[in-house]
């Protein structure tokens, strides 16, 4: 889809929100300053006795908690049933969306009709299926997954919808101008034009699917770094509990990266003006 | 900009009288609205020939764009007709097109790409449409853009683009709604004259809405003028000036007979730039 522009005569250059790169720079410097202060106002609060370790451990302790963690046999086992949960949860969750979010948008009786369940259903805290989920799906991954799909479906439905009916009146003029079919027009205009917008929500759909599986393991479970989570904070083993924290953390932040490289990569037409 | 010229230049032979090509008779648009009843339009009649370059004038809300969007079969009429070579306009046709105050580019598409966007929808896209493609981005002074995206492109040649896309499928006729109103001044003058001197070349039927009285007298071959509430035409005006129009012309003294005309239908105190 992406192409490269080649042009004989000189284009209009699409302006840049930085005009020179040593603003940049000085930028990420700033960013990167701010995170040199609180990793070491993180390693000497507890050092100088300002905090517990046991409730804050230094910053230090939980890089070691993070590596010992990781040599352990069992964590593959705990690390990939969680990124397992999220993965199913999220592909089913961001499927079902985007098939509910397009039949609504191309069906508008149906969209009538269901309208209100779609309000009333996102008026829901879904945290509070978790218990009910676990006992009708057991303590497997089953149940992880379905959380998952329940929190994470929703900002895909709600952008897909979105995005399809903000498509220009004039453009739906023109393509019934030209005698277009429904599904001409669907693929060529208003599926493209609500693909940004679409993938916001998909991005969206990751996060809560984290949110999802791990709050599942938490309710109910004996796998997953949820469950690690809690195993380690009975046994009052904080700085394990950080470095887990800290792989979920990179779990989400890594799968971001993922979505957001896609999405200049698919929707490379997008202006700055439009935003991220 | 004037130095293009659309393909084999086959100079048009205004001279015969033409046929009828679209038929307008006793046409009317009334709106349902919860208020009640709004009358947009109200029996319009007119013939047009094959070939002619018909401007329509008037203030905001005296039902251009809806008599332009019935003639394009988008919008059904409440009463009256219309017919097209003959045939009774129900439904859009390909032997029409039409182009908007936006350009309507698809931002995802390279300039070539959104020519061809209408021929990929016929099923038509071949090396021939591609060739056409070429040689209408050529007439429109945009051939060293062809791989541009629109986003790369000033309002004015997204414009021609939209007029471009529009040219490749090669219709009868041209229905226009304020197509340069979002232009400036200097570019919609050279627009206009590259419209006049394209469609004429090909024999293209235009029918062109504008607020501009100026703009309408210079460009027309009839001048449909037209008042709101209800929304009616109020008269329509030979335009007797000898083509290739050129910009001199609008200093004769018959050119400025004319706009006084206009305005007259029009009522006094009626802004010739809206
Ligand atoms: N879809 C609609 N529903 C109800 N009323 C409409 C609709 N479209 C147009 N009208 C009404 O019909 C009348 C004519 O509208 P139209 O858009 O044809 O005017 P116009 O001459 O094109 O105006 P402008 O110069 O502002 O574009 C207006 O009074 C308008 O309010
Ligand atoms: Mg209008």
């Amino acid at each position: 889809m992406a192409k490269t522009v080649t042009l004989d005569a000189e284009p209009v250059k699409a302006a840049s929100p930085y005009k020179n790169a040593n603003q940049e720079l000085r930028y990420k410097l700033y960013t990167l300053a701010i995170i040199v202060v609180i990793l070491a106002a993180w390693e000497l609060a507890p050092r100088m006795g300002l905090v517990s370790p046991i409730i804050l451990p230094s910053f230090s302790a939980v890089v070691g908690a993070l590596i010992s963690l990781m040599q352990q046999d069992f964590f593959l086992r705990h690390f990939s049933v969680t990124l397992t949960e999220i993965l199913i949860g999220f592909v089913l969750g961001t499927s079902i969306g985007l098939a509910l979010g397009i039949a609504l948008a191309v069906w508008p009786t149906a969209k009538r009709i269901a309208y209100p369940f779609v309000v009333g259903f996102q008026a829901i805290p879904k945290i509070v299926f978790a218990p009910l989920f676990i006992a009708w799906f057991g303590f497997g991954m089953s149940s992880k997954v379905v959380m998952a799909v329940v929190i994470s479906f929703f900002p895909v439905l709600i952008n897909t919808l979105v995005g399809l009916e903000s498509v220009p009146e004039d453009a739906r003029k023109l393509m019934r101008s030209i005698k277009a079919t429904p599904l001409q027009t669907f693929r060529k205009v208003s599926l493209p034009h609500a693909l940004p917008v679409i993938f916001a929500g998909v991005k969206a759909a990751l996060t809560f699917a984290v949110i999802g599986a791990i709050v599942g393991e938490f309710v109910g479970a004996s796998e997953g770094l949820g469950y690690l989570v809690e195993l380690y904070k009975n046994q009052l083993r904080i700085d394990r509990v950080f470095a887990v924290i800290v792989i979920l953390a990179a779990i989400g932040a890594g799968g971001y990266f993922l979505l957001e490289w896609l999405d200049r990569k698919l929707i490379f037409w997008r202006t700055d003006a439009q935003g991220k | 900009m004037m130095a293009a010229r659309i393909d084999n230049g086959t100079p048009l032979e205004r001279a015969a009288p033409a046929e009828t090509i679209i038929d307008v008779k006793g046409l009317g648009k009334t709106f349902t609205l919860d208020s009640g009843p709004v009358i947009a339009l109200e029996s319009v009649d007119l013939t047009i020939r094959k070939g002619e370059f018909i401007s329509f004038v008037g203030p905001s809300g005296c039902g251009k764009s809806t008599l332009l969007n019935m003639v394009a079969g988008l919008l059904p009429a409440t009463e009256g007709a219309a017919t097209l070579n003959g045939r009774a306009i129900n439904e859009p046709s390909r032997q029409v097109g039409f182009m908007f105050q936006t350009a309507v580019l698809l931002p995802w598409r390279t300039v070539e790409e959104n020519v061809l966007m209408p021929a990929e929808v016929f099923g038509t896209k071949s090396e021939a449409t591609r060739q056409k493609a070429r040689t209408v981005l050529e007439a429109v002074g945009l051939r060293d853009f062809m791989n541009a995206y629109p986003r790369q492109l000033s309002g004015g040649m997204q414009q021609r683009v939209s007029l471009a896309r529009t040219l490749t499928y090669e219709p009868d006729v041209l229905l226009m709604d304020e197509p340069f109103g979002a232009l400036d001044e200097f570019t919609r003058e050279a627009m206009n004259l590259e419209l006049m001197r394209i469609t004429q070349a090909a024999g293209i039927t235009v029918l062109f809405v504008t607020h501009n009285i100026t703009e309408a007298v210079f460009m027309a071959d009839r001048v449909v003028v037209m008042t709101p509430r209800p929304g009616k035409v109020s008269g329509v005006i030979d335009v007797e000036l000898p083509r290739p129009r050129t910009i001199d012309q609008m200093q004769s003294q018959t050119f400025t007979d004319l706009i006084f005309k206009v305005r007259g239908i029009l009522g006094h105190g009626q802004d010739s730039h809206a």
